[in-house]
């Protein structure tokens, strides 16, 4: 028994292992070599011609490219932290709630049941100039005369999108904040209101450290897939008005599906995988730290 | 006295103003989708109406009736692809918990050499972003012969549903104290029996909800599905809600009651779990 042991767990992760080196590592070779070819959908022979670090030279060349990129890194940072922000608010507010706490909790889940998909025809629906719920109440309210074109100017529809992903996104980090606040001891709390804390002390010095792990834990699931925000910008505004709302990963879609250059879209994708690696990594190491601080084993 | 009564009164606004707060905040998560739901039941030309109609005149079903009666406008396969969804979400759902037990059961219970990396690197799979996972697969695909149908989705979920049901189940074993199974081995089980008799039950509703989880993923799912399949044959039901925006007039009604369609049953087991999961996600974030 003793002798076997050490090989079990490599038994039981085998057939995971197996299959994630099947799907995404081996495929991601195999994208990662199309990325040094001219490689083109229309012509398979142009699989077999080797350019070098062409594909990544005319990227790094182009604007179109940066705008998305910085787009996307805009979106991103705005979102989270706005995301943290709201969660966290949301989180505290549930956590007074005396009665009916269930309920809010189920309500708060709301948004996590939607599909990206789903999110992004929502808003779309609600944000269409003509018969979108939000220019009919500002109309109907005589905030505004006019119908606000949400998703039709660029600046605009960069705003649309952003709500529709903090909308989706906040219910994780209140969900995972409000049961770090459920499972925190009070005593610490009345011990420093007894010691003349003020309420902003108590939460910055008391509840927010003890919070932090389950906070981090929201960023790393969140962070797992970012690339999600895709299916919203697919859906609502797809890349447009004439690539004003383009993220890299339309960008992507765009280059290898419709223009049918794979091997530039292949060399554009690894650009976006390092970006999620790099978010994931942060968060993930954030989350180790904050565990070791409060002595847990991982 | 006088203070007495103002602190009361200060602490009654106060209670007040928290629950119009809560209210308003509660308001703006549900709002977009009640919208959805009461803009399925109204006739088009009330969803369509300058100035807004904000009451509804009549509610009906008929977008329902279009629906799956197949004379839907645009004339969209719904039941088709409903059924593609379903078939492809069961069926990758099952081998992922399969897989993910196994993986998450390693974890929980053994110390392993390089176990923090292991596990960062299953995570780091699950991070590449969907679009980017489908050039790829999109190329494989079509060389191995399986774009376009249901074997091709499933692999890809499975793949994509490991790490975090793995995640998952790892969290749950380490809510079932190890001295059960240890105890259970004294008294005679094998390892083998001791897991499935003592620590499969214990850890059973933690790994019903990774199940329910993997399954609202592939239920979700639209990058990938949107690439790897063209025909009614294996589309899904994200893909086909696609179908009707691709329209140059778009059927409002038609797409709200294709949204209620695909929502009920992730509500329903999104509902069934929601305890489960928080417990699971946070497990070891402070008990270890």
């Amino acid at each position: 028994m003793k002798g076997f042991k050490p090989s079990a767990p490599f038994l039981l992760l085998l057939p995971a292992i197996i299959v994630l080196a099947a799907v995404v590592v081996v495929p991601l070779l195999l994208s990662l070599y199309s990325s040094f070819t001219p490689f083109r959908l229309t012509k398979p022979e142009t699989f077999f011609v080797f350019i070098g670090f062409r594909n990544y030279l005319s990227i790094l060349a182009n604007t179109d490219f940066w705008w998305a990129f910085g787009r996307t890194v805009l979106l991103l940072t705005i979102a989270l932290n706005l995301e943290m922000l709201l969660g966290l608010g949301l989180a505290m507010l549930v956590e007074k709630a005396t009665r009916g706490q269930r309920i809010l909790r189920t309500l708060m889940m709301f948004p996590m049941m939607f599909s990206p998909i789903l999110v992004g025809f929502q808003f779309k629906f609600m944000f269409n100039d003509n018969i979108g719920l939000v220019n009919n109440a500002l109309q109907s309210l005589g905030i505004t005369s006019d119908a606000i074109p949400w998703l039709i100017e660029g600046h605009l529809a960069f705003i649309a999108i952003s709500v529709a992903e903090i909308w989706s996104s906040t219910a994780i980090f209140a969900i995972l904040i409000l049961a770090g606040l459920l499972a925190m001891p009070k005593e610490p709390i009345e011990a420093a209101r007894v010691d003349g804390c003020t309420p902003w002390q108590t939460f910055r010095y008391v509840t927010w450290p003890f919070v932090m792990p389950f906070a981090y834990i929201a960023m790393t699931i969140r962070s797992l897939d970012v690339a999600r925000a895709y299916d919203i910008v697919k859906i609502m505004t797809d890349g447009g008005p004439a690539g004003r709302t383009e993220l890299l990963w339309t960008l992507v879609a765009r280059t290898a599906y419709s223009d049918g250059r794979m091997g530039m879209a292949n060399a554009m994708a690894y650009f976006s995988i390092l970006l999620s690696i790099a978010f994931t990594v942060y968060f993930f190491n954030k989350l180790a730290a904050a565990r070791t601080q409060i002595g847990a084993e991982w | 006295m006088d203070d007495n009564s103002s602190a009361r009164l200060k602490r009654r606004l106060l209670g007040v103003v928290y629950r119009i707060g809560l209210f308003l905040v509660m308001l703006t998560i549900c709002l977009p989708g009640l919208w959805i739901v009461l803009s399925s039941l109204r006739p088009t030309v009330e969803i369509m109406a300058k100035p807004p109609v904000w009451i509804p005149q009549e509610i009906s079903f008929d977008a329902y009736v279009a629906m799956f009666s197949g004379i839907g406008k645009g004339g969209i396969p719904v039941i088709e692809y409903f059924r593609n969804s379903l078939i492809i979400s069961v069926t990758s759902t099952a081998i992922a918990v399969a897989i993910g037990m196994a993986g998450g059961y390693a974890f929980a219970r053994y110390r392993f050499r390089g176990k923090s990396g292991v596990f960062l690197g299953l995570m780091l799979t699950r991070t590449v972003p969907g679009i980017a996972l489908s050039l790829p697969l999109f190329f494989l695909y079509v060389r191995l012969g399986i774009i376009d149908t249901h074997f091709g989705l499933i692999l890809a979920y499975v793949a994509l549903n490991v790490p975090f049901t793995i995640w998952l189940i790892d969290g749950f074993f380490h809510q079932v104290p190890k001295d059960l199974a240890e105890a259970a081995q004294i008294d005679g089980c094998t390892r083998w029996q001791a897991f499935w008799q003592v620590e499969f039950p214990l850890a059973g509703p933690g790994i019903a909800s990774a199940a329910i989880f993997a399954f609202l993923t592939c239920w979700n799912e639209f990058a990938l599905a949107s690439q790897l399949t063209r025909s009614v044959s294996a589309k899904t039901l994200p893909v086909g809600l696609l179908d009707y925006t691709a329209e140059f007039t778009i059927d409002w009604r038609g797409m709200c009651a294709l949204a209620v369609v695909m929502i009920i049953p992730a509500l329903t087991l999104t509902y069934i779990v929601q305890r489960h999961l928080v417990g699971g996600l946070t497990s070891g974030a402070v008990k270890g």
